[in-house]
């Protein structure tokens, strides 16, 4: 979206680049040369409204510029029913018809309010045990994803309802809040749910700076593991090994709700796969393969391989948007709050990325995601109950913090964590639990002011 | 392309020096009652009349398409139904030049304007049983409904449909589609009603005064800007640029009707509309600020916009003929667009983040 924009910005991140340098104080704890206005690095960018998420690494090649522009017409495209002149082998069975549906302006989805249909949450599903790979165990008859459209014809493997339980706290204070508990039913099964399905709803996440996430070292991912908890700090940090397809083996995950994907392509192609139903050749088969509903027919892969690996591109190189009012003497005391709630233990503020020289825009820069992409216990509350590989029924992958704050303008809404529960920023702290219980109980005895002051920090980022 | 890199470089190297002013965070005047006029005037003059406008024309469509399903369609009949899908198209097509707040966030824009129609599908429900009901329409697959289909319904595959072509199928399928536009229409013009709750108006216009969407008035003046080259940007790198590139009319938006050029004409009308200020009725608009400090400016952007009008103008086929026989042409609109494109992006919105607060 909006990919004209790139060229500009070469010239606008040097002059803002200078302007920053020239009013910010460094920041205190970086004494090198880069700064933390700039979440993503040299490819930062100053766009803060709509498009904040779609817009191209400011410092491209226009050959590079000419594959994302591509990556990002495919990723807008419609697929239709086959035959058709234009984009057709949608489905049979799918969750939406195109990547921009659930990623909408390349953002962060939202559960349906009311009567709306499900558009940008999916679930997973599987049963007990293991696929050959380690993964989780494709339910008979539904896979390990529910799709709950279809072509006409062809029948939606179930229908969703979401159903929400209120319960109230109080924080320190004495002010209360509420939060809201949902329970998942799948409704008119085509077949009959297998015994033990165990079922986790995934919102769709945003999809700018994963190019940069994709450049850390694998190594400087897990020097933050800790495992066991051998420094007795009270958070572990795990590192999930996951199936590359590609690779034929398990290498680190970095992306989805559970570190589940271990590189941007394989995430873009089994999007195109389980939520389209699209193949391609990193996952051939249509998902409705070995059930009732397969049509037998050998396709084609339905999207072309260099469409796929524009697609990848495209996504790899959106950049990521510039901290709003980082100076603010209300953010800057949200910030102190953050590290006394230690909430940077996972949501750890700065990475480096290794030195790419055949990808120089994402080479060795230092960027402030607000994650270790490590998995960590989230408690009871939070939990799907569905391991998926190394990730337990309780642990979760650390999200990533940046731009977070410009979710309301660019899609709208405050719904936030794995399902989108929650409906406010400050309840999101509130959902945390097991390994981070300490840093919410910490934010619960805040004053209002305290706390405002936190979330105005998070808005910033 | 070099020149204007430097004329960014020149602006941001002004802000370098504007930037470390106490007084002013970026240090050089901003008229906050023009400005304010101007956002107030965008949201009256621009979003709710477009949008009013839109919702009035769909509703139209709705009851002409009521006049067809009742004893009989007649040509008249069918003719009146094209002219207003055209009339609603334009008013669409021209608010596509601020795709922000509610057509965005509330999904509304792929509801109604999604290509490519699903025409298999589309078929399977026109020869089924089914009742299309309001449910079951709103219900159905964004590319089962919208502008695209009621246009492939009322002008046929070659623009040629007559009434008597028309089944009974096609128009009951026509009057739920008709409704369901109308409706997701009338919540787009709701969304900015002043006096509907949780409106956009009151978020747009209140940019800078402790709202947390747009915490500055230099917010909602980005937004404003951004919008408008992103749709230059569609139009010139999508909407043609893609099917010219590729040489492949059936990629074509619009294609039964023959609409497209005039499509792309109302994009860019669009953006004219929201520098000025005008649609029906003639507010403050950005040209406002801009004459205020740079006229010159002012001359270029009302040039560029004018000039890429101009070129769509002098294509005069088809739009997917055009792709073929018409090349100089469709170029020349490519170019024209994506010169007005770097002039939104490289002075103007430089301009409105200095001239407001």
């Amino acid at each position: 979206m909006r990919v004209g924009r790139i060229i500009k910005h070469a010239c606008i991140v040097v002059g803002a680049l200078i302007t920053v340098y020239a009013c910010v104080d460094p920041d205190t704890d970086n004494p090198g040369s880069y700064n933390e206005w700039l979440s993503g690095g040299s490819q930062t960018i100053f766009d803060n409204g709509a498009g904040a998420f779609s817009t191209a690494f400011p410092s491209m090649t226009e050959a590079h510029e000419a594959v994302h522009e591509a990556g990002d017409v495919a990723f807008e495209q419609t697929f239709v029913t086959v035959p058709s002149p234009v984009n057709p082998g949608l489905g049979p069975i799918f969750n939406n018809v195109s990547c921009t549906s659930c990623h909408i302006n390349d953002g962060r989805g939202k559960p349906p309010v009311g009567a709306e249909q499900i558009t940008s949450l999916l679930i997973r599903v599987s049963i007990a045990g293991e696929d050959s790979h380690g993964g989780p165990n494709p339910a008979p008859g539904f896979g390990v994803q529910l799709q709950q459209r279809s072509v006409y014809g062809k029948t939606a493997e179930a229908q969703v309802k979401i159903t929400y339980v209120e319960k109230s706290y109080t924080f320190g204070d004495g002010e209360s809040y509420s939060l809201r508990f949902p329970t998942y039913e799948l409704q008119n099964p085509y077949t009959s749910l297998p015994p033990g399905l165990m079922v986790s709803p995934r919102i769709a996440p945003p999809v700018f700076g994963l190019g940069l996430l994709q450049a850390v070292a694998e190594s400087d991912i897990v020097a933050l593991a800790d495992a066991d908890d051998k420094n007795d700090d009270g958070i572990s940090g795990k590192p999930n090994y996951v199936w590359n397809v590609l690779e034929g083996k398990r290498t680190l995950g970095r992306f989805g709700w559970k570190a589940n994907n271990p590189t941007i392509l394989q995430q873009s192609a089994g999007a195109y796969n389980e939520d389209m139903g699209i193949t391609n050749f990193v996952f051939e088969r249509e998902t409705s393969w070995d059930q009732p509903q397969y049509d037998g027919l050998s396709d084609e892969y339905e999207v072309s391989d260099s469409l796929l690996h524009s697609v990848e591109f495209y996504i790899r190189t959106l950049a990521v948007p510039a901290r709003r009012a980082a100076d603010n003497v209300a953010v800057l005391a949200g910030k102190q709050i953050f590290a006394d709630a230690k909430c940077g233990a996972c949501h750890v503020p700065r990475l480096r990325t290794a030195t790419d020289v055949a990808f120089r825009e994402v080479s060795n820069q230092v960027i402030y995601p607000y994650t270790d992409l490590l998995l960590h216990d989230m408690g009871p509350d939070l939990a799907d109950n569905r391991p998926d590989f190394d990730a337990n029924g309780q642990e979760w992958r650390t999200s990533p913090l940046w731009g977070i704050g410009l979710t309301r303008i660019v899609n709208g809404h405050q719904n936030f964590l794995h399902d989108g529960r929650a409906r406010t920023l400050i309840e999101a702290i509130m959902w945390h639990g097991g390994e981070a219980a300490h840093s919410k109980d910490y934010v619960r005895s805040l004053s209002r002011s305290d706390r405002d002051a936190l979330v105005k920090f998070i808005e910033s980022l | 392309m070099k020149n204007t890199y430097t004329k960014v470089l020149a602006v941001s190297t002004l802000m370098l020096f504007a930037a470390c002013n106490d007084d002013n965070e970026n240090g050089s005047s901003v008229d906050v009652t023009l400005n304010t006029a101007v956002l107030d005037d965008f949201s009256a003059a621009i979003a709710q009349a477009t949008y009013n406008d839109l919702a009035a024309k769909t509703t139209t469509l709705y009851s002409q398409v009521l006049e067809l399903a009742k004893d009989g369609a007649t040509n008249t009949e069918l003719d009146a139904c094209r002219a207003t899908w055209k009339s609603a198209r334009q008013a669409w097509e021209q608010s596509e030049s601020f795709l922000f707040g509610p057509v965005s966030t509330d999904n509304i824009d792929p509801r109604i304007d999604t290509w490519p129609v699903n025409f298999t599908d589309l078929d399977a429900q026109l020869n089924s049983d089914n009742e299309f009901t309001e449910a079951y329409i709103d219900d159905l697959e964004d590319a089962l409904k919208g502008f695209h289909p009621i246009e492939y319904l009322i002008f046929g595959e070659n623009g040629a449909k007559t009434a008597e072509q028309l089944s009974a199928r096609d128009i009951e399928y026509l009057k739920g589609l008709a409704l369901n536009l109308k409706s997701l229409t009338s919540d787009l013009d709701e969304s900015w009603d002043p006096s509907s709750s949780g409106n956009y108006h009151t978020i747009f216009t209140t940019a800078g005064s402790g709202n947390s969407i747009y915490p500055t008035q230099a917010a909602a003046f980005e937004e404003l800007v951004i919008a408008m080259a992103g749709i230059c940007d569609e139009v010139a790198n999508g909407k043609i640029g893609e099917v010219y590139a590729a040489q492949d009319p059936t990629l074509e938006e619009s294609p039964f009707a023959k609409n497209s050029i005039t499509d792309f004409t109302n994009n860019i009308k669009g953006v004219q509309n929201v520098y000025l200020g005008k649609y029906a009725a003639d507010g403050r608009g950005l040209e406002d600020m801009v004459r205020a400090y740079n006229l010159g400016l002012d001359n270029d952007v009302k040039l560029k916009m004018s000039t890429a009008i101009e070129a769509l103008g002098k294509i005069t086929v088809p739009f997917g003929e055009a792709i073929k026989t018409q090349k100089t042409q469709v170029q020349n609109a490519i170019d024209a667009i994506k010169a007005l494109q770097a002039t939104l992006e490289e002075e103007l919105l430089p301009f409105v983040k200095l001239h407001s607060n």
